[in-house]
């Protein structure tokens, strides 16, 4: 961003800017051009199936992996050049549990704030802050492998809350947790966010996206697809129609009056696509009215944005949230068994 | 963010690696403390309280003592490289070394820190066999300045060369392949346990490029006062090898070798 000068509204610097990352592994190529800018205190999604180039955005992000080419900043600084601060400002909650195994879970919070340069004393206020706040506090002085699945996810979590970041990044903050530790989680975030905390998370589920985002960027083979806000990409790519089910075939075909709607008649269905079926469907129904046809129901279908991630990405990306359905089946199935 | 509140950061993060790497080992003393000072006193009963009655006077000092120095400097050799080692290579191989690689911490403070940790627990083994040695014999400490330089100076050593092992390391197995097939047997070569003037005169010449000979004997001067090398020559190949193996470690942390992708 270049630098304002007299006169000029200084804008603030981007929480993060991305400009033409390019990221391969040997001969694949992971990021193919990612160009990405996301707002001080937004809510930002990115949404890709496996292995689209999510985690290794947010890696290139904190240092963990290294880019070819292309500008990576945080707040206006570049996270090589700058790493010092880029890195202050950004905690990190990673996907995938990896803790100090020596430790009990109190000092793992207070060395990891020890490394972002909070002295002991204020790192062990802050770590029985969040101890608590996460629910955690009972187990304060056990180590990690005590702890069940869903502690370790809360507990990476108050981590990467130790030294207060602007810009919390979050890799699939739910993946594998249960519905009451979702929801909860979610309030956490949503209340973050409301502080003014900048928030990017990446995520399998798309009812997560559409649920706490304001914007969100659909990632594929290393490009971005698509990025909106979850209601709009739904609304400029999805399919909105008017689903009528009459209760028989029409005998003599539809009104004539219903031609500029463009209808489609299968059988006793009739479906009509609009920008706004709402709108439309006073006047679909007089001329059905009209023409004496009966009706028995109606529908206003809108695609979702997983239909629109398909859209766009050629595949579905729930693979793994058929995957946990199934778990949760065989799980209640378990219990059933038990009981 | 100030200049100060750079220095202050600079600090706290350093210094909270640093004493994690040293609680590490103190909270685990029963693996990491003991069986390093029980060792020597088994090696100061059998070969010296057996063999040594056998032997007459190495440099005017009687068999245990002249062996204490050696076995001080194997007990800091082994110690410092089996600490850095072990410790990084489980932080990479469980992957909480992320932790401090997403931290904002430079690369040379984060490889600073691992060998502070581990040359603590050389000196702590180290100075706790000359302790015991101190205790049963009559070391008389001649130049006890020297001495503790050469002990900085090779655990600091070993501390980077346990790093870089750590890095490299695939399993357990590399980890302590060098210490196994490489270290321990220049350890025995380089006359923990004799005199090279002891040695015919091919083995002499041999053990004079042993770099651990220069380690054992740079201590001995600084605890008995006698050597078989210029304790000179001995300081400047440990300070030589130190620096070049620092500089190297922190190279491939930077660059990231096995680190990142």
């Amino acid at each position: 961003m270049p630098a304002a000068r007299f006169g000029r509204v200084i804008q603030p610097a981007p929480a993060l800017r991305i400009r033409d990352l390019h990221k391969s592994y040997g001969t694949v190529h992971a990021l193919r051009g990612i160009d990405l800018t996301i707002r001080p205190g937004q809510f930002f999604g990115l949404l890709g199936p496996n292995g689209a180039g999510k985690s290794t955005t947010i890696h290139i992000l904190t240092g963990l992996v290294t880019f070819g080419r292309g500008e990576v900043q945080v707040l206006g600084r570049d996270v090589a050049l700058d790493y010092r601060f880029t890195r202050r400002v950004i905690g990190l909650s990673p996907q995938e549990f990896r803790f100090d195994r020596f430790f009990p879970i109190r000092e793992i919070l207070i060395l990891q704030g020890g490394y972002y340069g909070i002295p002991r004393e204020e790192a062990s206020r802050r770590a029985d802050r969040l101890l608590e706040r996460f629910g955690l506090a009972g187990k304060a002085d056990h180590k990690i492998h005590r702890l069940s699945g869903g502690m370790k996810r809360r507990l990476v979590i108050a981590k990467a809350m130790i030294h207060d970041p602007e810009i919390l990044i979050l890799d699939e903050p739910t993946a594998g947790v249960d519905v009451e530790l979702r929801r909860s989680l979610w309030a956490y975030l949503r209340e973050l966010n409301r502080q003014g905390k900048t928030v990017v998370l990446t995520t399998h589920y798309i009812e997560e996206a559409e649920a706490l985002c304001d914007e969100v960027a659909i990632i594929d083979q290393g490009r971005i697809v698509a990025q909106d806000a979850p209601q709009r990409l739904v609304e400029a790519g999805g399919d909105r129609r008017l689903e009528i089910e009459l209760a028989a075939p029409p005998a003599d075909g539809l009104p004539p009056s219903l031609a500029p709607h463009g209808p489609r008649l299968d059988g006793r269905l009739l479906s009509i696509s609009a920008a706004h079926p709402r709108r439309i469907l006073p006047g679909v129904l007089e001329d059905l009215y009209a023409a004496d046809l009966k009706i028995e129901e109606v529908r206003i279908v809108e695609s979702s944005l997983e239909e629109v991630f398909i859209r766009l990405t050629g595949r579905s990306i729930n693979v793994d949230t058929d995957a946990r359905r199934l778990e949760d089946g065989t799980e209640k199935q378990g219990a059933d068994e038990a009981a | 963010m100030t200049a100060l509140g750079y220095r202050r950061e600079w600090a706290v993060g350093f210094w909270t690696l640093t004493r994690r790497e040293v609680s590490r080992f103190l909270s685990l003393w029963k693996q990491t403390v003991f069986p390093a000072v029980l060792s020597p006193l088994l090696y100061i009963l059998i070969f010296g309280e057996a063999l040594g009655a056998r032997i007459r006077l190495i440099d005017g000092f009687p068999y245990t003592e002249y062996i204490l120095p050696g076995l001080a400097m194997m007990g800091i050799i082994t110690s410092s490289y089996s600490n850095s080692s072990s410790s990084l290579f489980m932080a990479r191989h469980e992957g909480y070394i992320d932790d401090v690689l997403i931290a904002p911490m430079s690369y040379w403070e984060i490889v600073l820190a691992y060998t502070i940790g581990a040359m603590v627990r050389g000196l702590v083994v180290g100075a706790l066999v000359l302790g015991v040695g101190l205790a049963f014999a009559d070391l008389p400490m001649a130049h006890w300045v020297t001495a503790l330089a050469f002990m900085v100076v090779v655990s600091a050593l070993l501390s980077c060369a346990g790093l870089v092992m750590a890095l490299w390391a695939e399993s357990w197995d590399h980890v302590m392949v060098l210490l196994n097939f490489l270290i321990t047997p220049l350890v025995f070569l380089g006359g923990v346990f004799y005199s090279i003037h002891m040695l015919p005169d091919f083995w002499r010449g041999v053990s004079l490029f042993n770099p651990i000979f220069y380690m054992v004997n740079g201590l001995r001067y600084g605890v008995l006062g006698v050597a078989d090398a210029s304790p000179w020559l001995s300081f400047l190949i440990s300070v030589g090898l130190t620096v070049v193996l620092f500089g190297w470690t922190v190279h491939l942390f930077k660059v990231g070798y096995r680190l990142k992708s």
